[in-house]
């Protein structure tokens, strides 16, 4: 395949923006339908990423190397669920405060687990040898076939915030988000609604973190920063809380414009890609954030329009 | 035994009283605005960048640098209040969102600090301290100035919010704003001097954080988390409750470090014990009915 | 009087609440301390006193959304003589399986969810609401359309793909997410306030109709003439107990009523 029309660095800076809208869409659902701030987003990434990783790398599996691949993408995605079903059972009855606290708290678990645990995760030196699941020649066309493989998942998740919107679940969501007592008291299990939100969002969660850690092929701790919560977040933020495609639009205009734009389009000095463009980037996030939320609280789109959807389905 | 239990007193209280000082300011925002304050953080790494400077650039004497690097990291936290908390105060904006744009000032802020200060970890210049003994433990001067000069500032606003005129001020605004208005207090003011008292506080513990290792811009973000346990989970017993979780915190964080040789281990122990303290708790409160 | 209603029901028909040894106190104050109260002996029941009685902390103990001291509410699904189910040791979202369900005092909405999400949301069945289940909107609707747009019809609603405007709208509304939740117990804490009289009305015949098909009603009202005019049995409450209780025209004659309650003339 020739691919010479394609720069690498736009390889990398799409896929970012894919990852970063996936973790945004599903974030919509638990801020923007169910109002619950999960600033633990990394964790549960980091989470199924290092699951993956050691699963993948650390095992001597028995078979060949594309069952071990998919056994262990698997058991990331199920860890992640798993971590997401805790988590989400701690602060299912706690305030914005509580949630705020468990879902950080469980992301610094996961950076303190991550550095520890060397023998398993290589602490601060990484942990090397994975790869993808085929090989079709170049470094390159490897990685843009993960690419679109990796789009089409996020694709599929995009399909499924759509659906939640369209289906009783979703109502459900909106419902415990906007009056927690009042769908109580019409027999809806706020508790277990918002736990089994957090188990298939974290899940998600820890699936992208895998499919992100085979693209990167060397997991270290700086993935864990709170950079990927705030990217996942300001990109919904921005696009919009509430609207499925929110998190989209959002990810092309944060994400996108730095890792894109920046990066492969625009001449800055050489020397200001190192140091000077990270941190600004994160002083326009930060900033973003506040913007949006003071003037524009539910971002570009704006509110969801459920009336519209009403009349679409069932009107008439 | 007994070396365990005065090893971890001794470090536990010495290595950790920033976190009660961070603490307390954190708790005056909390209790008396309602508001849980991420961009508190910066507040801290500000007021160890700023000591930092004033040390190395001018060759303050470290205790000396206590009162500018207070002042700025005062000056900061009213400055985020007139810029950001105020206006979204004016604007309804909900609590949820109120926690999204603190975080997002963090960010700004703490990037902000970076861009000032570059990334490298920077330190303190001074002289190398002197090593006491007590019960047995060894103790760097510093630290043990720092204590005292903890324990100092904590009573000062201990007393200042309990005790004081002021204090009584601040505590009748936050409980009933609009009566609090009606009897003469000028909010706007009591206001003001609560986020500056509060970001003093941050940036005196972020100088003590500093001189006690090094500075660098996660400082402030990286005692967050505890800062904010400590607060939750103390906080309901008032800022007595706060100064005591936060030594009891110090003293268990050197104790488990102690144990399992790692301290990493112990902040682990730490986060979950408390979160589970918190749902536990959550548990019990009444909750107040609407329907 | 009592006797007579008895053999105009069937026995074990309707269900029953008890209330035993039930206190509620808010920061030192005692609200409700109830040694012992049995609701749902008659088919409607009115439940009346002064403001700050505990009528609607009573109801919210029932429902359990607000947790009792001590005490307990035992619902017998079918007569005081049947099986007990202890509502006070359930959360309160297991009220609405079990039939016990209740309107609100004040105005209670989702703000984002149109008429028609609020009403398909009181409907939809728990195994429908997963998420995994992201393709059964269609047999939601499909499965209760005629049920909604009966009750939509019935109090001329708007466009029930718009969102409730006015007050009188939500509070409707809520009545009648109530009644698509098949109530057995239905406990209304003010129902008709701030509606019209023509709406009024309607709401009056609607809960006669469910009364008589067997639901227990408890209905808590300001406007006495809902109540003289509905209950079957009027509990008088005051100071967090039941003081008094008889049929409408005992308690309306009643000296005490009348001097703590009612004033001179209202009657």
């Amino acid at each position: 395949m020739n691919l010479d029309w394609l720069d690498a660095f736009l390889i990398s800076g799409l896929f970012s923006v894919v990852i970063i809208i996936g973790l945004g869409l599903l974030l919509h659902l638990q801020l923007g339908l169910a109002r619950i701030a999960n600033f633990g987003v990394v964790g549960f990434f980091g989470i199924g990423m290092y699951a993956f990783g050691v699963m993948f790398v650390k095992v001597d599996w028995p078979f060949s190397e594309v069952w071990a691949f998919f056994i262990s993408l698997a058991f990331g995605t199920l860890v992640a669920g798993l971590s997401g079903l805790l988590v989400g059972w701690l602060i299912a009855d706690l305030d914005e405060d509580g949630v705020l606290v468990g879902t950080l708290g469980f992301a610094t678990a996961v950076l303190i687990l991550a550095t520890t645990e060397q023998d398993l995760t290589g602490g601060a030196l990484g942990l090397g040898g994975l790869k993808f699941p085929y090989d079709i020649g170049s470094v390159k066309a490897n990685e843009f076939l993960w690419l679109i493989i990796v789009t089409t998942v996020v694709a599929l998740i995009l399909l499924y915030v759509g659906r939640v919107h369209r289906s009783p679940y979703g109502r459900l969501l909106i419902a415990v988000g906007a009056n927690e007592p009042l769908a109580r008291s019409l027999g809806k299990p706020a508790f277990r609604t918002k736990l089994w939100l957090f188990a298939v969002g974290s899940a998600g969660m820890g699936l992208l973190g895998a499919l992100f850690g085979v693209m990167v092929r060397f997991l270290d701790i700086s993935n864990l920063g709170i950079d990927v919560t705030l990217a996942a977040m300001v990109a919904l933020v921005l696009g919009g809380t509430a609207r499925v495609w929110g998190a989209v639009i959002g990810g092309f205009l944060t994400i996108g414009l730095f890792e894109i734009v920046v990066q492969s389009y625009i001449p800055f000095p050489q020397g200001w890609y190192g140091q000077a463009i990270p941190v600004v980037r994160q002083m326009v996030f930060g900033a973003t954030l506040i913007v949006v939320l003071l003037f524009r609280p539910l971002g570009i789109l704006g509110d969801m329009r459920r009336d519209k959807l009403m009349r679409s389905m069932h009107g008439g | 035994m007994l070396d365990f239990i005065s090893d971890s007193l001794v470090i536990g209280l010495t290595e950790h009283a920033p976190l009660v000082l961070a603490s307390i300011g954190f708790a005056l925002l909390y209790r008396l605005t309602g508001l849980i304050n991420v961009a508190y953080s910066e507040t801290v790494t500000l007021g160890a960048y700023f000591g930092m400077w004033i040390n190395t650039s001018f060759g303050f004497n470290f205790y000396a640098t206590l009162i500018p690097a207070g002042l700025i990291a005062g000056l900061l936290s009213v400055g985020t209040y007139f810029a950001v908390f105020r206006p979204a105060k004016k604007l309804n904006v909900g609590a949820l969102e109120m926690i999204i744009i603190s975080f997002g000032l963090s960010i700004f802020l703490r990037h902000g600090l970076q861009f000032i200060w570059g990334y490298p970890v920077r330190f303190y210049d001074v002289p190398p301290p002197d090593t006491f003994r007590i019960l047995g433990t060894g103790v760097s001067s510093f630290r043990l100035l720092a204590l005292i000069s903890v324990g100092v500032l904590a009573l000062i606003l201990y007393w200042f919010i309990q005790r004081s005129s002021f204090g009584l001020r601040i505590r009748a605004l936050a409980s009933d704003e609009d009566l609090a208005q009606a009897s003469g207090i000028r909010p706007l003011f009591v206001t003001v001097l609560i986020w500056f008292i509060a970001g003093v506080a941050g940036g005196l513990a972020g100088a003590f954080y500093g001189v006690g290792s090094s500075v660098a811009p996660l400082l402030g973000w990286r005692q967050f988390l505890f800062i904010l346990l400590v607060v939750l989970v103390g906080g309901s017993r008032g800022l007595g409750g706060v100064i005591i979780t936060g030594i009891a915190t110090g003293v268990a964080l050197a104790a488990m470090s102690l144990q399992f040789g790692q301290v990493l281990y112990a902040q682990l122990a730490l986060i979950t014990a408390f979160v589970v303290i918190l749902k536990w708790r959550s548990r019990r409160v009444a909750e107040t009915a609407k329907v | 009087m009592v006797a007579e209603a008895k053999e105009q029901q069937p026995p074990a028909a309707r269900p029953q609440i008890k209330v035993e040894k039930a206190v509620k106190s808010f920061s030192g104050r005692v609200v409700v301390d109830i040694d012992e109260l049995v609701l749902g002996d008659q088919p409607i029941e009115g439940l009346i006193g002064p403001n700050g009685a505990g009528k609607t902390t009573l109801m919210r103990m029932i429902m359990h959304s607000t947790p009792l001291d001590q005490g307990t509410v035992t619902l017998y699904p079918s007569g005081i003589n049947g099986e007990g189910i202890v509502l006070s040791a359930l959360p309160t979202h297991r009220m609405a399986r079990h039939g016990v369900v209740k309107s609100n005092q004040v105005i209670m909405d989702f703000d984002k969810l149109t008429i028609l999400d609020s009403l398909l949301l009181a409907v939809a069945q728990h195994k429908y609401e997963q998420p995994q289940r992201i393709f059964d909107e269609k047999r939601v609707y499909d499965e209760s359309a005629a049920r909604i747009h009966e009750y939509l019809e019935f109090f001329a609603f708007g466009d029930p793909t718009q969102f409730a405007g006015s007050a009188g709208e939500k509070k409707l509304l809520d009545i009648v997410r109530c009644l698509l939740l098949e109530p057995r117990f239905l406990l209304l804490d003010e129902p008709t306030a701030g509606l019209p009289e023509e709406l009024t009305e309607k709401v009056m015949q609607l809960i006669r109709d469910l009364a008589a098909t067997g639901t227990a009603v408890v209905i808590v009202e300001h406007d006495l003439s809902v109540i003289w005019n509905l209950s079957n049995e009027v509990h008088f409450m005051a100071e967090g107990n039941v003081v008094m209780r008889g049929s409408p025209q005992e308690i309306r004659k009643n000296k005490t009523v009348i001097e703590k309650y009612l004033g001179e003339g209202h009657v």
